[in-house]
């Protein structure tokens, strides 16, 4: 059957389905000047809930299990699925649509290579170990490309896909270039790193024939850098500090019963131990919580600077303190309940992000022209998500 | 096939060519008819595609040309594609998604499964992978292990008078030549303290690539030579079975599901990982003990017909373990193993038969 049977979308059409109640003009858009466009304001809104994506979650892993991982693209796509179809923006929800056969293709793929990979390592047969890692990471960047595209091509909302324009080229600069400056340089070189990605993927994202811009800039980036980096050093201190007391407690406890007072005998192995114990675990605390530092205030920043179309700007107002108390939180419920807690984590945390991002509009989000784009092969999906690389916001 | 019921779903279309939603119904029966606007189009129903369903997310019916609609009528829907046969293996998993007895199910089924993959899959896993490593990977351990001991002065050179270092290396060559499997067998005589309490004391313990290591404390605590050559030919077990190998590769499993387990919480899987490799440092199996012990049994009948002296040497050792009440550790307890008195009982049980 041919589309030509469809009728075409009336240009100044009417909106037939109710708007969601989230959806006002602002205060000051209402007394604008004839002329200047209506700026409208639509906050997003999550309607998932714990107990039910717990049950998608369980029977999810326990299939997967099952299936000695074979399920394992199906309930990954389904995972994604419950989330974006649970998304709404302007009374319309998102969409995921990957085809789970291709990703299961390329997690075959994927898991055979890197199994040939650790076999070849493991047995010492480095003319076969080192060429794998070098193709790794010479494809580091196409793969995080590719991984962009799909992603993109397999976002719907109101029925017109996202797709990404960023070239294969520029994901060398963004993610090979960038990620080797940081290597050499560290944290001078880290926060440019990061910019150079946000901007990669903001720039190349489109919505049917719109695409996106980021009016960002590097410094804001530093600013986060810094800030984490200070975290770290004043969390680094407390941490020794932390392991000092405890271990010297300790020292002084022991010492008593053993009525031993020579410095020699205070520092005697458990001393140690328990110094070292203190601040490993501490350190791991620091360490996520910088982490989730920087991922919660770089994905702030980029919302709040990036456009779509000249028509739409998104804005964040969730607080990255905020995300980086769920995140420790979280973790702490995930390692007591023996991993149960994982989905009402995921939850809590999407609730608390997506509560906090709003679109701004100066034009209806019904006017958007489609533009097709295929999601390619799934193997930098698949690459990306196996070996665990961290790229979308 | 019961021909499917006609059903009238309310919902969004979009043309796939604009983001503009528009309300329409979607009637399903011999042909699928879309009401848009007043104006009815048909499709053949077998054009359609029907995304499998995901709960509480709105149910996506692709039409021909890209254009799509969008309904929440679940139940419906939900009817006519059971009727017709559609997404069965979905709306399956839809249905166990749906309710608690199913996920309570699962959580156990997770739990059995992962827990029956970690006491007996992960061993049987160590244990093949063990057989099969070839024998150059086991030449570095040893030494490696050796510098590490003498390094942390857990063992230290032996204070046997040489006469007898040199007996009881003539008497480890019948042992030797008896285990076989072309290891290359040595047997290093050290000092279990020679830092005091800190060594590992009166023990034995077997190296992957053949170096047994047997303490000065061990020899002196026997009363025949017997007993130490039971001692030896139970090592020689855990080299020709491969147990330290399995134990290695047991530690890396475990920290390989922990991080599964763990996913993107890096941080915490490595802390977590450390947890399991420390409590499996508590020494072999009592499997593989058992199996050495059956080894060490097989040579003391052929020899001399009983295994009383290992039954004694075993029995005298968990007293000085008593006594000493000494920590356990990484290596091959010998000495403070927890089940010596099964031990015993089931070498008698072999003596008996
Ligand atoms: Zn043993």
């Amino acid at each position: 059957m041919s589309e030509s049977t469809l009728p075409d979308p009336h240009p100044l059409g009417r909106h037939e389905v109710a708007r969601s109640g989230t959806s006002q003009p602002l205060p000051g858009a209402l007394t604008s000047t004839p002329g200047v466009p209506q700026v409208t304001r639509h906050d997003l809104r999550f309607t998932g809930s714990a107990g039910e994506y717990f049950r998608l979650w369980i029977v999810n892993v326990a299939l997967t299990l099952v299936t000695l991982g074979l399920y394992l693209p199906w309930a990954r796509v389904r995972t994604r699925q419950y989330f974006y179809g649970h998304t709404w923006l302007d009374g319309q929800n998102f969409e995921y649509r990957a085809n789970p056969s291709a990703l299961l293709r390329g997690y075959l793929l994927v898991g055979a290579l890197f199994a040939l990979y650790s076999f070849a390592m493991q047995r010492e047969y480095y003319w076969l170990g080192l060429p794998l890692l070098l193709l790794y990471v010479a494809l580091y960047p196409w793969l995080v490309w590719r991984s962009l595209r799909f992603q993109a091509a397999n976002t719907v909302h109101r029925g017109l896909n996202f797709s990404f324009h960023g070239t294969a080229g520029e994901s060398y600069v963004a993610y090979g270039a960038a990620n080797v400056a940081a290597s050499i340089a560290g944290i001078f070189a880290l926060p440019w790193a990061w910019f150079m990605q946000r901007q990669y993927q903001v720039k190349g994202l489109g919505y049917g024939q719109a695409r996106g811009h980021f009016r960002g800039d590097v410094a804001p980036f530093y600013l986060i850098g810094l800030t984490s980096l200070g975290l770290s050093l004043a969390g680094g201190l407390v941490a020794l500090l932390l392991g000092g007391v405890v271990a010297g407690a300790w020292s002084a406890l022991s010492g008593e019963l053993r009525a031993g007072t020579d410095v020699e005998d205070l520092l005697d192995g458990p001393t140690v131990l328990i110094f070292l114990g203190v601040a490993y675990v501490s350190f791991l605390l620091l360490y996520t919580v910088a982490w989730q530092y920087v991922r919660g205030a770089t994905m702030k920043y980029v919302l709040n600077n990036a456009e779509l179309g000249g028509v739409v700007r998104s804005g964040a107002t969730f607080s990255p303190w905020g995300l980086v108390w769920l995140g420790v939180t979280n973790s702490l419920a995930q390692v007591v309940t023996l991993g149960l807690a994982t989905p009402w984590a995921a939850i809590r945390r999407t609730r608390y992000v997506l509560d906090g991002v709003h679109v701004r509009t100066i034009a209806d989000l019904d006017h958007f022209r489609g533009q097709a784009q295929q999601p390619g092969s799934a193997l930098g999906e698949a690459a990306t998500e196996l070996l665990d690389i961290q790229v979308g916001f | 096939m019961t021909r499917p019921p006609a059903v009238t779903l309310r919902g969004v279309y979009f043309d796939g060519h604009s983001s503009r939603d528009r309300a329409a119904t979607l009637s399903l029966g011999e042909s699928a008819q879309l009401t848009l606007d007043g104006e009815s189009h048909a499709f053949a129903v077998a054009a359609l595609g029907v995304d499998p369903p995901v709960p509480g997310v709105r149910r996506v019916i692709r039409l021909p040309g890209g254009a799509r609609f969008e309904t929440t009528d679940f139940a419906p829907l939900l009817a006519w594609e059971r009727a017709s046969g559609r997404n069965r293996a979905l709306r399956g998993v839809a249905w166990l998604e749906a309710h608690w007895v199913s996920a309570l199910t699962a959580v156990g089924l997770a739990f059995a499964l992962l827990g029956g993959f970690i006491v007996w899959g992960i061993p049987a896993l160590a244990t093949q992978a063990a057989r099969v490593t070839p024998r150059g990977v086991l030449a570095s351990f040893d030494e490696q292990t050796l510098h590490f001991l003498e390094e942390q002065d857990f063992i230290g050179p032996s204070g046997l008078p040489r006469e007898r270092q040199a007996q009881l290396q003539r008497e480890f060559r019948q042992v030797q030549g008896w285990a076989g499997g072309g290891y290359p067998y040595r047997l290093l005589l050290r000092d279990g303290e020679p830092a005091g309490a800190a060594g590992v004391g009166a023990n034995a313990f077997a190296l992957p690539n053949g170096t047994i290591v047997m303490t000065d404390q061990l020899v002196a605590l026997a009363r025949s030579d017997r007993e130490l050559l039971g001692v030896l030919a139970h090592e020689t077990g855990h080299v020709t079975r491969r147990h330290g190998l399995a134990t290695v590769y047991q530690g890396l499993g475990l920290g390989l599901v922990t991080t599964l387990l763990t996913g993107d919480l890096v941080s915490a899987s490595t802390f977590a990982a450390a947890v399991p490799a420390a409590i499996l440092r508590g020494g072999y199996s009592r499997a593989a003990e058992s199996e050495a012990d059956r080894v060490s049994a097989d040579f003391m009948r052929g020899r001399y017909g009983t295994t009383k002296p290992l039954q004694d040497i075993l029995t005298r050792l968990e007293a000085g373990a008593d006594a000493r009440d000494s920590e356990p550790t990484w290596l091959d307890i010998f000495r403070s193993h927890p089940v010596t008195a099964d031990r015993v009982a089931a070498l008698k049980a072999l003596d008996a038969r």
